[in-house]
């Protein structure tokens, strides 16, 4: 019995030893149970602090650490999918060589090497084998993940979530310094920040403010789940010249289906678009029909990516909030 | 010799003995009898330490036993339980041993003496026969047995018995009573066996104490506890008390109406 | 019918094979160990192995030997040490409840460590620590505080007098572990943000890497596994009962009190960097007993380096199954541990092993 226990152990010892387990990504990143939202959390220090960029510099991380480089990096792993986005909106997108697993945008992140991250679990082995001088983290990540890596002798900088628009440009200019890539970031940060403008103006005149119901999650159509303050999304929504369900506390509440129907929002976006929550479905809701939103066919899916990864894309989101709450402005 | 002075022990606020008083001598068998719920079990527990006496003490050569530590104890009082409740998978053999445990080390190192006392001890229950077995798969009278084989590997001066007889047909009843008389008689141990059956305790006991509502009625030998007044009272039902034609001991019949 | 009832009982090993088990479980842990430290997400190649070996792993490497001993020193071969040593502590701890309560379906976890410890570690997440030594080691140690804290409430509970009825233990554990289970799952909630955070760490897995882990766990588990392998001839005795092995001289409720301390604190020490891993410490000890018999004082060494070994081998799976994602450890125990333990109950329905 016991003999053959060993036989089958020294076989499978050979056969996990001789397959090599697949070193190129995944092609579509897991579903999780969860949605894969960042939090904008309190972090001690909001705005890190840089020395004059010459060839090695030293920046204070969100966890307040100082990390130094000798030079901008040239091979960098990005833990989180809003930093992959940074890193390709600055033009930083050739210097990545390894990325977590949702990381999916853009196209080209795709073919990268993934290092993991689904269940907060990432292979520290595969981030090592890339041999990166440095490994990017943000919110989603935690401080054990950081120290761990540190422990390996890598180069971690931890960044921060923001919780307004200007930190999130100072992020990428953050970003920016530590991969050299300062004029494209400078660049970008005016073109958002000009995007940002002409949604002001054009929303400047606008005096009535639709009730926006944002649904993250409605497994349970009795007690969906929404944004509330702390998110970006109920930043954006305001923004955007709507203005999100009243008496919300929590960041993300798990709201009745009584109090929706009491705000009776004017336009419903489905955050849960690419789960496959479709307009006709919330049609078909019981309870749901009475809904100023859903009589006037105002359903629209929406893609949550926009407005819940921390980078340059927000303002996407913010454009798009803006179409869909005043769509009488973009005639 | 055994000796129990004023025993009272209560659950609670029921009080389960009262006072009791007795002595069993080495080399003697006393049967413990009584109606059900006068206390014998109740007794036997209290003297092995197992419940808390509220009174009295229990000695033996002026150690109190009720105050002992569990280790002291275990080498004077071993205990032949009444519905034990055995672990199947263990082997007669690892069972027997265990008695040992009073005189072994805390990891339970076993010697060859004490391999061999638990080997003589099965040899006079004669159920070295049973030695490899699983208690598991025992029959009554053999479980019982090997529960008596380890009370007598624990190499006690005081042996207790609580109701061995209740699950044993007649032979077995018989044959463990003549077993346990012999080892009062032959081995000095001073014993005191709770028991149910009268007649059984007229034939193989060398005194009687009579237990009703936690307080000793009568105490001597068989004649002068087992007189049929006495009885009666005791368990509430007329009886006649006639010569065992076979052994002229007291043989105690329920009176017909 | 006596050479039946030998052949049919396996625990009559006579003298000279009294070492065997011993041998057997240290050989397959031994086989564990070498192959988490061989194996992982990332493939090194035997040839390269053996060179690293050669070089000792020391001096000037060149690429790519020079991250294959980063990974092996860095990271495998911390890993294998905590993987080990929880898996050795579950599997004891195990063995040690199922003897303490002579219940078939008792694990570690049976009086509400795991859910006190969860609720622990949720507290702490809740809180922004500072990114230092004790600000890591917080969430360890919350959960490790609230093991031993649940243990006690238990126990305080479960008391009548001067004993301590199992079965009053058993309820007060369940009742306990319930409640701390709904708290930790209404925190949860409330605090959306760290949801993933929390659900990783009850999923259990090595959330801390390095040898710190491995330090801070060996004193706990140094005495609690030191009084839980000299207690076997305890166990034995408390199979029969708590009368029976009171009359045959053992101090039953300082015996028990001893045991379930030194099994707790083993336990909660397990927890506090490994999460919430379940099955190991439920099947070891039965496999064990089933292949080796019930006699504690061999069953708990032998479920130490068992469920040390089980662990190991669940941990290369995690790293390997779908790799480059690691799976949590809790997961495969749990996946790999229900089938296996269908399995040993079909095999053992004819024998009365328990």
């Amino acid at each position: 019995m016991f003999r053959k226990l060993i036989i089958i152990l020294a076989a499978l010892a050979f056969t996990l030893a001789g397959c090599a387990p697949a070193a190129t990504p995944t092609s579509a990143p897991v579903p999780t149970a969860l949605p894969a939202v960042e939090v904008p959390t309190e972090v001690p220090t909001a705005a890190p602090t840089a020395s004059p960029t010459s060839a090695p510099l030293t920046i204070t991380d969100g966890l307040g650490r100082k990390v130094t480089l000798p030079a901008p990096a040239q091979k960098v792993v990005s833990m989180a999918p809003s930093n992959t986005e940074i890193l390709f909106a600055i033009s930083a997108g050739p210097q990545v060589v390894g990325r977590d697993e949702f990381s999916d945008y853009p196209a080209q992140a795709k073919s990268l090497p993934s290092v993991g991250g689904s269940m907060g679990q990432y292979s520290n082995e595969q981030i090592a084998a890339l041999k990166p001088d440095l490994v990017l983290a943000g919110g989603i990540n935690t401080p054990e993940q950081v120290k761990a890596l540190e422990d390996l002798g890598l180069t971690v900088f931890y960044l921060g979530n923001p919780s307004t628009l200007e930190e999130m440009y100072a992020n990428l200019e953050t970003v920016a310094k530590l991969t050299g890539h300062e004029s494209d970031a400078s660049t970008l940060i005016d073109s958002l920040k000009a995007r940002v403008k002409a949604v002001d103006d054009k929303l400047a005149g606008v005096t009535a403010k639709p009730i926006v119901f944002y649904e993250i999650d409605a497994s349970d159509p009795n007690k969906p789940y929404t944004t509330g303050p702390g998110t970006f999304i109920d930043l954006l929504i305001a923004r955007a010249g709507g203005q999100n369900l009243p008496g919300l506390k929590d960041p993300y509440p798990q709201v009745s289906l009584e109090q929706i129907v009491v705000a009776n929002p004017d336009i419903i976006l489905l955050g849960d678009a690419q789960y496959g929550t479709t307009p006709e479905a919330v049609a078909g809701r019981p309870g749901w029909a009475t809904i100023a939103a859903v009589k006037n066919n105002r359903v629209l899916p929406f893609d949550d990516n926009l407005v819940s990864r921390p980078g340059p894309r927000l303002v996407d989101g913010l454009e798009a909030l803006a179409k869909a709450i005043h769509p009488e402005m973009y005639k | 010799m055994l000796r129990i002075e004023n025993l009272s022990v209560s659950y609670g606020a029921r009080r389960v003995l009262h006072e009791v008083s007795l002595t069993v001598d080495n080399g003697e068998m006393l049967a413990l009898i009584g109606p059900n719920g006068a206390g014998k079990s109740t007794l036997v527990r209290a003297v092995s330490g197992f419940i808390p006496a509220q009174g009295g003490s229990a000695r033996k050569n002026g150690t109190n036993l009720l105050t002992a530590s569990a280790g002291e104890r275990a080498r004077v009082v071993s205990v032949v339980p009444q519905v034990a409740s055995l672990p199947p998978a263990f082997t007669v053999w690892e069972t027997v041993l265990l008695g040992r445990t009073p005189y072994l080390n805390f990891l339970g190192q076993v010697s060859s003496a004490d391999e061999d006392i638990a080997r003589q001890s099965l040899q006079r229950v004669d159920a070295l026969d049973l030695i490899d077995r699983r208690v598991g798969e025992l029959s009554g009278g053999e479980q019982q047995r090997v529960l008596l084989a380890r009370a007598l590997a624990q190499s006690t001066p005081i042996l207790l018995l609580d109701e061995p007889t209740s699950h044993l047909d007649l032979h077995h009843q018989v044959g463990l009573l003549e077993l346990v008389r012999a080892l009062a008689h032959q081995d000095g141990l001073a014993v005191l066996v709770a028991l149910h059956d009268l007649n059984l305790a007229a034939r193989y006991a060398d005194r009687i104490a009579l237990l009703v509502d936690g307080e000793v009625k009568a105490q001597g030998s068989p004649a002068e506890v087992l007189r049929p007044e006495v009885i009666s009272e005791a368990y509430h039902l007329p009886v006649q008390v006639i010569p065992n034609p076979l052994d002229q001991s007291p043989l105690v019949l329920p009176d017909s109406h | 019918m006596i050479a039946r009832a030998r052949d049919a009982s396996p625990r009559r090993f006579p003298m000279r094979h009294r070492l065997l088990p011993l041998a057997w479980t240290l050989t397959f842990l031994g086989l564990a160990i070498l192959l988490s430290i061989a194996i992982g997400s990332v493939f090194i190649p035997p040839a390269d192995l053996w060179r690293l070996l050669a070089a000792g792993f020391s001096g000037a490497l060149p690429e790519p030997l020079a991250t294959y001993a980063l990974i092996i020193i860095g990271i495998r071969l911390p890993r294998t040490a905590l993987v080990a040593l929880t898996g050795a502590a579950l599997g004891a701890s195990g063995a040690a409840y199922q003897g303490l309560f002579r219940n078939p379906l008792a694990d570690p976890y049976l009086i509400g460590v795991a859910s006190g410890a969860g609720l622990g570690a949720v507290i702490a997440m809740s809180i922004q620590w500072p990114y230092s030594f004790w600000g890591l080691m917080a969430i360890p140690m919350a959960a490790f505080l609230a093991a031993l804290l649940t243990v006690l409430i238990v126990y305080s509970l479960a008391r009548v007098g001067r004993a301590v009825p199992t079965t009053n233990l058993i309820l007060a554990g369940v009742a306990f572990g319930s409640f701390a289970t709904a708290l930790t799952s209404f925190l949860m909630l409330r605090s959306s943000g760290e949801v993933r955070r929390a659900l990783g760490w009850l999923l259990g897995g090595a959330s801390q890497a390095g040898w710190m882990p491995v330090l801070g766990i060996l004193p706990y588990l140094v005495i609690g596994l030191s009084i839980l392998l000299l207690s076997g001839h305890a166990l034995n005795l408390l199979q029969f009962g708590d009368e029976q092995a009171h009359q045959l001289g053992l101090p039953v409720t300082r015996a028990k009190t001893i045991i379930l301390v030194a099994a707790s604190l083993a336990t909660a020490a397990a927890v506090a960097f490994a999460g919430i891993i379940g099955f190991v410490g439920l099947i070891v000890p039965h496999v064990m007993r089933m292949w080796f018999g019930g006699d504690y004082r061999r069953l708990l060494p032998l479920s130490l380096i068992g469920g040390a070994a089980a662990l190991l081998v669940a941990d290369v799976l995690a790293r390997v199954v779908l790799a480059p994602q690691e799976l949590p450890l809790g997961i495969i125990t749990a996946l790999a541990g229900a089938p296996f333990f269908l399995w040993v109950l079909r095999r053992s329905k004819n024998q009365g092993y328990w």
